[in-house]
């Protein structure tokens, strides 16, 4: 289908090509992997749990 | 696209959602968490654009307003500005598998624009934002955690 006229000739806001993101997908795949670490990262971003910070 | 001064202005996102060929199972359900963020405040629509990639690396691009039945979209539809470009449109596609399905979705942040806003006006430029990967915070952990089963 053709875009609508308001689309063409127009600067883009979109800088560049966009590459495809494999790391989300990977987040959003069924499976046990993900499921299972779903616990993990709840914890590490809970209020008091003191993650080490590596400066 | 109602009239917003940029200072009022919430940060604007943009996301391409992948539906691989035989993959897409529309039940209205993905429609009415967009209706509920829209409808809560949270967000804004901007714009809404469905793409199509076909097997010889061709896009063809619709409108949100092309779809048949749009249900409770239709009143989103009327709201939106076509802020993407055609530019912008072959860019966002780049990302995309031949055979597959993108919706893209550009959206502002409404529950940000009053802090954003804020900031602005005490003096703060924002020098840098993103999204941490689910998998980087993971591996920070078992990284964490390998440090203490080593004892180091």
């Amino acid at each position: 289908m053709p875009l609508r006229p308001g689309r063409v000739g127009r600067v883009g806001v979109i800088g560049a090509p966009v590459a495809k993101a494999a790391v989300v997908a990977a987040a959003v795949t069924p499976g046990p992997s993900p499921v299972a670490k779903t616990a993990v990262v709840a914890a590490a971003v809970t209020p008091g749990r003191g993650l080490r910070r590596r400066i | 696209m109602t009239n917003t001064s940029l200072d009022e202005l919430g940060p604007v996102d943009y996301l391409v959602v992948e539906f691989p060929a035989g993959a897409s199972n529309f039940t209205g359900e993905m429609a009415n968490e967009l209706i509920a963020l829209v409808d809560s405040g949270t967000i804004r629509v901007i714009d809404v654009v469905i793409l199509t990639k076909n097997d010889d690396g061709t896009v063809d691009a619709a409108e949100l307003g092309d779809i048949a039945e749009l249900g409770e979209l239709q009143a989103m539809e009327a709201q939106l500005a076509e802020l993407l470009a055609a530019d912008d449109i072959e860019h966002l596609a780049a990302a995309m598998e031949p055979g597959s399905t993108a919706g893209v979705l550009i959206w502002e942040n409404l529950w940000a624009a009053p802090f954003a806003s804020a900031a602005r006006r005490s003096g703060g430029q924002l020098i840098a934002n993103g999204r941490i990967p689910i998998q980087a915070i993971i591996a920070s952990i078992e990284a964490d955690e390998a440090l203490v089963t080593e004892g180091v």
